[in-house]
């Protein structure tokens, strides 16, 4: 049985025609389930979930949400000891939460002022502030408070066959299209370092100053990134509570811990959590999914880690399938970028069967914009996607670029004229090709070169061998294969031009600028964040607008006619 | 140094490149294509010093995030740490991965060995709380 | 109602304390606390019924033998197979949730390690319980079987991971901390 199979028509009774249609239709494939608040399948609105209390003595926090602090579990120990500003909680918590409600919606209350007062609140007050939002109010909140002002977007450069030419070329080709960042992981773990390796070459040749990761456990994620082959990390997994958190085979101690190993790489870094986790693994301890979620949020601001990727993620089709589910998810983003961490959205998993409902779960990110709408939107074809399929992939860029412009929103991406992708693509295989010919891993053919070129999934690439492929993999480890390495290969192999943006992204690691919230690159190398790019959205007319020369870009489409000419289409 | 720093001097690659230094003591500009291809930057030099982080971490404060601030505090002591040892650490703060005593030892190595305070601190903080939570290593047997 | 194929059902019968086997050539089948009762099918309807036939069918086909427990005490499955496989004669197991997630496990192994798992209950039907049967019984005479092919499907989240998450918390509530092991028989009726 698959997923698309339709549900087994059960049925006794005569059924009408149009009950028939409905049957069909894509969105009763979805699985929907009832509440169950005492175990914690329930969104965000549980008489379960703690009443908001704070206690302050001697200069710390000895009340929290109820619990006295002999009572707290590790997460109420490390967000009183961490994330909450003790001088100013007692004042903060008295304020009532319709008050702070208003005032994340009211665009003349600011940022810095809302970000303030949040400093000092607990997860139980922060949960009573969101449940008073409807989702459009939890969107305005979203547009003040989004740490960057610029929207970026983030890609899946996946290969179900784990091939590196298919990986490099989507790259190159997700980059030209204009997402910020790139993320890879694998089907074959052992096959790290060459996919890793073409997701980098790929990525910039694109567009110089694109930053990738790739997803793997902590050790082989951490190893790859202080060798310079990838630029950041994002699965470094918390949990809100702390029977699921030592599930994980972590604390939040350790995650500090090794949030503090990245930065001293000069590596940027987030965390990942996401509604719907704790229960999907047992534990809610009868807490609502959103309530442990925030908990996750301010675990992350307390460890002074610069981001957090949320929204669900790879649990999305828990809070999917409860009452008012993807309303909570709006909310989880909003906790984030309102605790001033840089927000990673989600929008990035097989969410529903339905495209209707798959572009309302988009709408809350992609009209408000965050730091990344997509964490990721999937570069490759979602049956080539090794993150298990994306809410968003390559079928839907034409639509994404069409909603940019129908609504004049800007989600990072662009339409790109055929000639200059088969360019990037081409040139992405021909410099990965020059780097496996330098680095003696098996070759590269020109016949692969040119399906890379051309090619939709890995089922249009010719097969590699990929006993030969484990075993370069492996040799890249043992010889100690470093970023600068890759920069030196290209250098010399004629690709002076994907070696100098490669190198400026590796220099990058000495200044510790990507370090900041919410940075990026932008295509001349600036280290955009929420410190010079900081977002100063104030209501109509304030804040990041779409206009100018890349609202002059967003206006193009595969298909306009001129208006000059209606006989031919805008070029 | 003490320098005064706030968020009009980020980046610091571009506004306020004469305060980076490489660990070999080279300058930014000095990180060129030409002296990467004779070999005179080596990967040792595209490294981040805890001079730099701590600049950094001075201009969140400013910003307002303390707590990355604190971050890239004990980032900047770990930078003495060779990689296996800090995958070694993080390991035994794994739950139920160190005994109290472990823990005690890696604090004062990371103290006495590295000066690395803060860091130090965080893992005596977690001793503390491992005890409380039964989340220190014990021989009594799984499931 | 009556179907020409006809349904099975599945009765546990209680046999005594589950204790170390002593056939080398033995597998144990662990079934959670809520296999067979109070659930009686996997996440997309297959009958545990028909989950246990084709499992001893693919043991029986590869000349193995089985021997089937019970476990309370616990729902992860990692632990039900791993102490499963310490209990099994040949030290391999087959652990199995109630909505149909199974993992080969050998009694060596990291208890977070495995032979071959299987974390898309959807995706399992009998054909691949059957397969699941016949490798556990290669392993357990040192043989080196193909691991059974894995599917994939990016649209099983949406469809089926609430009612999973659902499925989990109820195999969660059948736990009973003060109930050891059994050994049990598998009985299967058709009923026509």
């Amino acid at each position: 049985m698959t997923a698309v199979e339709p549900r087994p028509q059960t049925a006794e009774v005569r059924a009408s025609k149009r009950t028939e249609i409905l049957e069909n239709r894509p969105v009763n494939l979805d699985g929907f389930v009832e509440e169950w608040p005492e175990k914690g399948l329930v969104a965000m609105e549980s008489d379960f979930d703690p009443q908001p209390s704070i206690r302050v003595e001697g200069g710390r926090i000895v009340e929290l949400d109820g619990r006295t602090r002999e009572q707290f579990d590790f997460m109420d120990t490390f967000i009183a000891d961490h994330a909450i500003d003790v001088d100013t909680c007692e004042q903060a918590m008295a304020i009532e939460s319709v008050e702070i409600a208003r005032m994340l919606v009211d665009p003349r209350t600011s940022r810095a002022d809302v970000v303030a007062l949040g400093r000092g609140l607990t997860p139980a007050k922060i949960l009573d502030v969101v449940k008073l939002m409807n989702v459009v109010e939890i969107m305005m909140g979203m547009q003040k408070v989004r740490s960057r002002r610029t929207p970026a977007n983030q890609a899946h450069s996946t290969s179900a066959k784990d091939n590196p030419i298919q990986v490099a070329a989507d790259a190159a080709e997700a980059a030209v299209r204009g997402f910020a960042e790139l993320e890879t992981t694998l089907g074959v773990l052992r096959y790290a370092p060459l996919v890793a390796i073409g997701l980098q070459v790929g990525g910039q040749v694109g567009r110089g100053g694109v930053l990738t990761q790739c997803a793997l456990e902590e050790a082989t994620e951490l190893d790859l990134g202080m060798r310079g082959i990838t630029a950041y990390a994002e699965t470094i997994s918390i949990y809100g509570t702390e029977s699921v958190f030592v599930d994980g085979d972590d604390t939040p101690w350790s995650k500090a811990f090794l949030a503090s190993a990245y930065a001293s790489r000069g590596i940027k870094m987030r965390f990942t959590s996401g509604t719907g986790s704790e229960v999907q693994m047992g534990n809610a301890e009868g807490r609502s999914m959103l309530f442990l979620e925030i908990r996750c949020i301010l675990m992350a601001k307390g460890a002074g880690v610069q981001g957090l990727q949320n929204g669900s993620i790879s649990c999305i089709g828990v809070p999917g399938a409860v009452p008012g589910g993807i309303r909570a998810v709006a909310a989880e983003n909003l906790v984030a970028s309102w605790m001033d961490l840089e927000c990673a959205s989600g929008n990035d998993q097989s969410f529903s069967h339905s495209a209707m409902r798959r572009t309302s779960r988009l709408v809350p990110q992609l009209f408000s914009g965050t730091d990344f709408v997509c964490s990721g939107y999937s570069g490759v074809p979602n049956k080539d996607n090794m993150f298990a399929g994306s809410n968003l992939d390559t079928e839907d860029y034409d639509d994404w670029n069409t909603i940019q412009r129908d609504m004049q929103v800007d989600g990072g991406l662009r339409h790109v004229r055929e000639d200059v992708i088969l360019q990037v693509r081409n040139k992405a295989a021909r410099a990965l090709q020059a780097v496996f010919a330098e680095l003696d891993l098996p070759a590269i053919t020109d016949e692969e070169v040119e399906a890379a070129t051309y090619a939709d999934s890995s089922d249009d690439y010719p097969d590699r061998d990929v006993l030969a492929d484990l075993e370069g993999a492996r040799s890249v480890m043992e010889r100690g294969v470093t970023g600068l390495d890759l920069v030196k290969v290209l250098e010399r192999s004629g690709f002076g031009d994907v070696a100098e943006n490669y190198l400026q992204v590796l220099r990058q690691r000495v200044s510790g600028d990507l370090l900041q919230t919410a940075a990026i690159f932008t295509g001349d190398f600036v280290p955009l964040a929420a410190v010079n790019d900081a977002n100063d959205y104030a209501g109509p007319g304030t804040g990041y607008r779409l206009s100018g020369e890349r609202w002059e870009e967003l206006k193009k489409l595969r298909h306009v006619t001129s208006a000059e000419n209606p006989e031919e289409e805008v070029v | 140094m003490t320098v005064d720093l706030t968020p009009a001097d980020y980046p610091l690659s571009i506004n306020r490149p004469e305060l980076l230094r490489t660990p070999t003591g080279k300058a930014l500009a000095d990180i060129t294509m030409a002296a990467v291809v004779s070999g005179e930057v080596t990967a040792e030099d595209l490294r981040v010093t805890p001079e730099t982080l701590v600049l950094q971490g001075r201009i969140a404060e400013s910003a307002g995030r303390r707590q990355l601030g604190e971050n890239c505090r004990r980032a900047a002591e770990m930078t003495a740490i060779p990689d296996a040892e800090v995958l070694a650490m993080y390991n035994a703060l794994r739950p139920n991965a160190s005994s109290a005593a472990q823990l005690e030892e890696i604090a004062t190595r990371l103290e006495g060995t590295y000066s690395a305070t803060t860091c130090a601190a965080l893992v005596r903080e977690a001793a503390e709380v491992y005890a409380a939570r039964n989340l220190l290593a014990d021989d009594s047997g799984e499931f | 109602m009556t179907t020409a194929t006809g349904t099975r059902t599945l009765t546990l019968r209680e046999i005594g304390p589950a204790e170390r086997g002593t056939r080398p050539e033995e597998v144990v089948i662990a079934l959670s606390p809520a296999f067979g009762d109070p659930f009686t099918k996997t996440i997309v309807d297959v009958p545990h019924a028909e989950v246990i036939r084709q499992l001893l069918a693919g043991i029986e086909e590869q000349g193995g033998v089985a021997r089937t427990i019970k476990v309370y005490r616990t729902a992860d499955l990692a632990a039900i197979a791993h102490f499963g496989a310490k209990l099994s004669g040949s030290g391999i197991a087959v652990g199995i949730l109630a909505r149909g997630t199974t993992v080969v496990h050998q009694r060596d192994l990291a208890r977070l390690s495995n032979l071959e798992l299987f974390p898309q209950a959807p995706l399992l039907d009998a054909e691949v319980f059957r397969m699941i049967g016949a490798n556990a019984a290669q392993y357990a005479q040192s043989r080196s079987p193909r691991p059974v092919p894995t599917r994939n499907d990016q649209m099983a989240r949406p469809r089926w991971q609430a009612k999973a998450a659902l499925l989990h918390l109820k195999e969660f509530e059948c736990i009973d901390h003060a109930r050891a092991a059994v050994e049990v028989e598998p009985v299967i009726t058709r009923v026509d």
